[in-house]
């Protein structure tokens, strides 16, 4: 397994190039690149200056594991407002088209938002539709697309059966999941979601989980890895028995009050010891 | 919704489905890129082998013609609608006006005013709101789910059929010899998200058409 971070991680302050060098020196094989939430990597950067940002990963010894991003809770797939729909999937559209520019064969998507005003039947359906075509436009490019498991907070696909079932409706061999082993809280175990899911996982994320302060409170339920509560002893066994062997990707919510290049190097410890089973 | 009041709008809903097989179909009108696509595929899962798709510019003779979530309406498809209701046909035109931007809500809002008689205020986003039904009046009292814009209806109306949040968004009407059921909040989406309540409401609407 290769170890990955966020480059939304690198202090706001530090530029992508000194951000690259933090990575590698602390331990890293590459980087997830977060479309729209760094300065560096927006809708509006174009393919030229997407090639730039692969050679400066290149000359920094990384390669990028995957494209991320959070713009789907601002415009998701599931949106009732057709405008916002076609901007989501425009979204998933050059995060495809930006992985092959970059050299990576996966993209993270939040597949859709169960609201209030928006409930989980449409949200499922309108899922289903919009997928199904990005999902050949995606294997087409040669890029897989993960739906990301935001369990508390999308409200939608609580449960890996569910999820797995959702997997089956949208039936394309390149729409899998990006499973987060952080994001299942309370409401199940991480092992288990790796376990059904096995080679249809295309990236993990990695957090720990505070299941006891809930997701309500003013806190955030993640911290960093192995002072939570998941059970890594158990992901780590799940890993090998599903023969999972790809991208690690670390996403700390929790950040360092101080020295922030610290916690590069203390994930990237914690994730070695995770990878060689000493826990 | 009593249980006899279900059994006898589901036994209703057959009969009127069994008439219109028997005599004119039930015709679905695809304004395609003018209107909501998932609003075309609920009223077409519910519908399936009973109702006609058309596309513009022939509309079949029909009993009933439903227009799903039309964003925009040309003339040519408002002719062709009206030439329906002067026929005798029951037309459920259902608006996603809601969803458009001024200038072409405007040119809408006088589509349906020129054309249907119907005149309606500028959309309203529902949400954020305590509760996301929409209280339908007729054939019988029913909560559907809203779908976040409507398009109120400014008096003079016809039978206000449907309110939510105090504003009239439905109504239905004779129109020569035609009846006309304008939906300011489409239900199609409902359906094709396989809302149970939506399809009962819209199969009791059907079985009024004699």
């Amino acid at each position: 397994m290769k170890k990955s971070i966020g480059d939304n991680m690198i202090p706001k302050e530090w530029g992508f190039e000194r951000g690259l060098d933090l990575v590698k020196k602390a331990g890293f094989d590459g980087i997830e690149l977060w479309l729209g939430d760094v300065a560096w990597f927006q809708m509006t950067t174009t393919d030229a200056e997407v090639r730039d940002l692969r050679r400066k990963v290149q000359s920094a010894g990384l390669v990028v594991s995957n494209v991320s991003t959070g713009l789907h809770w601002a415009s998701p797939l599931s949106a009732r407002d057709p405008r916002v729909r076609a901007q989501a999937t425009r979204i998933v559209e050059r995060k495809i088209e930006t992985a092959q520019l970059i050299g990576t064969a996966a993209i993270l998507v939040v597949a859709g938002l169960v609201t209030d005003e928006v409930p989980y039947n449409e949200v499922y359906q309108r899922c289903l539709d919009t997928l199904r075509p990005l999902g050949e436009t995606a294997a087409r490019a040669g890029v897989k697309i993960g739906c990301e498991n935001c369990n508390a907070e999308q409200r939608f696909l609580i449960s890996p059966r569910e999820f797995w079932q959702f997997l089956n409706d949208v039936n394309s061999p390149a729409v899998g999941i990006h499973l987060d082993v952080g994001n299942i809280h309370d409401t199940g175990f991480a092992e288990q979601w790796i376990e059904i899911h096995g080679p249809r996982i295309t990236r993990i994320h990695l957090k720990d989980v505070l299941k006891h302060r809930g997701r309500c409170g003013d806190q955030s339920v993640y911290t960093n890895l192995f002072l939570g509560d998941n059970n890594w002893r158990a992901i780590r066994a799940a890993l090998t028995k599903v023969g999972y062997d790809g991208w690690l990707i670390a996403e700390m919510e929790a950040r360092y009050r101080y020295a922030p290049d610290q916690q590069f190097s203390d994930t990237a410890q914690a994730m070695d010891r995770l990878i060689s089973g000493r826990l | 919704m009593t249980r006899r009041q279900f059994l006898a709008t589901t036994a209703a809903a057959v009969s009127a489905g069994n008439r219109l097989r028997g005599r004119s179909p039930c015709v679905l009108l695809d304004l395609q890129r003018g209107c909501l696509r998932e609003s075309v595929a609920g009223y077409t899962a519910v519908f399936q082998q009973r109702v006609v798709r058309a596309d513009m510019p022939g509309i079949p003779h029909c009993a009933v013609l439903l227009v799903p979530a039309a964003l925009e309406i040309s003339p040519v498809a408002a002719r062709a609608i009206v030439k329906c209701l002067h026929a005798g046909a029951t037309v459920i035109l259902e608006s996603a006006a809601g969803f458009l931007d001024q200038r072409a809500f405007g040119t809408e809002r006088a589509v349906l005013r020129d054309y249907f008689g119907i005149t309606v205020e500028p959309p309203v986003r529902l949400w954020p709101r305590q509760t996301p039904y929409v209280d339908y009046l007729w054939p019988y009292a029913a909560k559907l789910r809203d779908f976040s814009r409507v398009v109120p209806l400014a008096p003079p109306a016809g039978e206000r059929i449907a309110w939510v949040d105090n504003l009239p968004v439905a109504l239905k009407r004779r129109s020569g010899p035609g009846t006309l059921i304008f939906l300011g909040s489409p239900v199609g989406p409902a359906l094709w998200a396989g809302d149970a309540d939506a399809t009962r409401w819209l199969s009791a609407v059907l079985a009024t058409v004699s």
